[in-house]
């Protein structure tokens, strides 16, 4: 029951990561899906992977607070598409994950393959740094949280370097140089 | 460590040297060196790491040092390639591990081949080239850099992910994504406007071929795919470097030295890439002879676009003189004596 909680939360924090503009729509959903990835990677992975995707999403959500467009502005006009993505990648993660797919850790699947997914298209839609980072940072978690589906139990490694990667990123302010 | 990958290190290592002795000024080789040596490192660690979601993860992080050093394309354009590579190799490994119908198999070979195409920049994901960008900037620092060693660690690692029927899928569908970047590279070189742009297809069709030497299984097909990767990185990359000038000044030129260089980049003999074009027809004919009559068909395209490729170098002088022969020296050796690039990948 915690971990399809926790799944729920993962994808409700990267769903705010899509469909907001504003920082503190990002760095809210960027702290909300790090906080359910970090309780699937306790099952999967230990309190060190646990510790650092929290951390890292503590630190994303933090650094993304300081540069972006001011306020929330989530669900801005014209985000009903960004809507229907979210709720139709849900469904057809929780159809692979659930019914396709067998073995335990259904809710440890949904959220890798939902949260990719989402970050994913994020990146593909997204023009401005801010949402390019906040999706960057949650796609390093899911690709952590990813190699927990694993037969050998997941080494806290790659959950590690997500978090470093998930955290530095949000901290980056891009500058545009001219070519000499 | 697998072999291939440290091959493919030191090979761009080695470009990496001739772009800092031979760029042409000065401020552009400390950009080369400070810029091209943490790509060249992020290449290493890509092929060091121990896992494959480690690997993907210094995937991530190469990609968004290489989006925020600048250059004249936009950030969301400079990212996308690398993180929706990312996501599509996560993707590919996580269906390769779950358990359940065969089908999850044949996801994960398509997002393995799929990423790799988006990581390396051919199609069905080209990315956007802007002509006065810097070398280190530009999308050719993945098709020349990075791309060789992602490619020899995707391909290492979907063997031991990916059952036999999904990797049957997985070589097939290599061969046909090669295929289509050769006709679309070779054509696009020979009738698009710009000469930069013409570069970059070329550097398309020399990786259709390296993509269809992965896809055959045959040792032959991985050995053309090595020599091919050889002449990309220390043939067509440095060739490419030194005709920069030139291709902003729109100066071309039909001396001879172009039909030399035109020879060496449309893989005939006797450099580096006719022996690499040789093995992947042996190949071939030994997985499927039509493959082999096709790949000869695509190979002659690379006639009328390497002829203007050649020209677009002008006439060399000094030190780009110099490159150019050394470049060519170079691709001869390797083209008629290509056995210790292939015992240094275990080939």
């Amino acid at each position: 029951m915690v971990d399809a909680v926790a799944a729920f939360v993962a994808w409700l924090g990267a769903s705010v990561v899509v469909l907001a503009d504003g920082r503190r729509g990002l760095a809210l959903g960027a702290a909300i899906s790090a906080a359910g990835m970090a309780v699937l990677a306790l099952d999967v992975a230990g309190p060190v992977a646990a510790g650092s995707i929290a951390l890292g999403g503590v630190v994303a959500a933090t650094g993304r607070l300081r540069s972006g467009r001011a306020g929330w502005h989530v669900m801005p006009a014209g985000s009903t598409p960004r809507l229907v993505l979210c709720i139709a990648a849900a469904l057809f993660a929780l159809w692979i994950a659930a019914a396709l797919t067998t073995g335990p850790g259904v809710s440890l699947r949904f959220t890798a393959m939902v949260v990719i997914g989402l970050s994913g298209a994020r990146v593909l839609g997204a023009d401005e740094a801010p949402a390019l980072f906040s999706a960057t940072g949650l796609l390093a978690l899911a690709i952590a949280l990813a190699a927990g589906t694993g037969q050998p139990p997941a080494a806290p490694w790659p959950f590690l370097a997500a978090a470093i990667i998930a955290g530095g990123v949000s901290w980056i302010t891009p500058r545009i140089v001219r070519a000499a | 460590m697998q072999p291939e990958a440290v091959e493919l290190v030191v090979l761009a290592a080695a470009a990496l040297a001739f772009a800092v002795v031979f760029s042409p000024a000065a401020a552009s080789r400390r950009e080369l060196l400070g810029k091209g040596g943490a790509g060249v490192l992020g290449a290493a660690a890509i092929a060091a790491v121990p896992t494959f979601d480690l690997a993907l993860l210094v995937l991530l992080a190469l990609g968004v040092l290489h989006s925020v050093i600048g250059g004249k394309r936009s950030l969301a354009i400079r990212l996308r390639g690398p993180l929706v590579a990312v996501a599509l190799l996560g993707l590919g490994a996580f269906f390769a591990r779950v358990q359940g119908p065969d089908a999850m198999e044949r996801f994960a070979a398509v997002g393995l081949v799929a990423g790799l195409a988006a990581g390396v920049g051919v199609l069905p994901y080209l990315h956007p080239i802007d002509p006065d960008e810097p070398l280190v900037s530009s999308p050719v620092a993945w098709l020349a850099v990075v791309g060789p060693v992602l490619a020899a660690v995707v391909v290492q690692r979907a063997q031991s992910l990916l059952l036999v029927d999904a990797a049957g899928a997985f070589g097939a569908m290599l061969i046909g994504l090669g295929l289509i970047n050769v006709a679309w590279g070779s054509a696009g070189a020979w009738l698009t406007e710009s000469e930069a742009a013409a570069w970059r297809y070329s550097f398309v069709a020399d990786w259709g071929l390296v993509l269809c030497g992965m896809g055959l299984i045959v040792a032959d097909g991985q050995r053309a795919a090595i020599v091919m990767l050889f002449s990309i990185v220390l043939g067509r990359l440095p060739l490419y470097l030194l005709s920069r000038t030139a291709v902003r000044d729109k100066s071309v030129s039909g001396r001879p030295v172009s039909l030399v260089v035109a020879a060496a980049l449309a893989g005939s003999a006797p450099f580096a890439g006719f022996a690499a074009r040789l093995l992947l027809l042996r190949a071939a004919t030994q997985l499927f002879w039509p493959l082999a009559i096709v790949l000869a068909a695509g190979m002659l395209m690379w006639l009328p676009g390497s002829l203007r490729l050649g020209r677009s170098l002008g006439l060399p002088k000094g030190r780009q003189a110099v490159g150019i022969a050394l470049v060519l020296a170079v691709n001869v050796a390797a083209g008629l004596y290509p056995l210790p690039l292939l015992l240094a990948a275990h080939l």
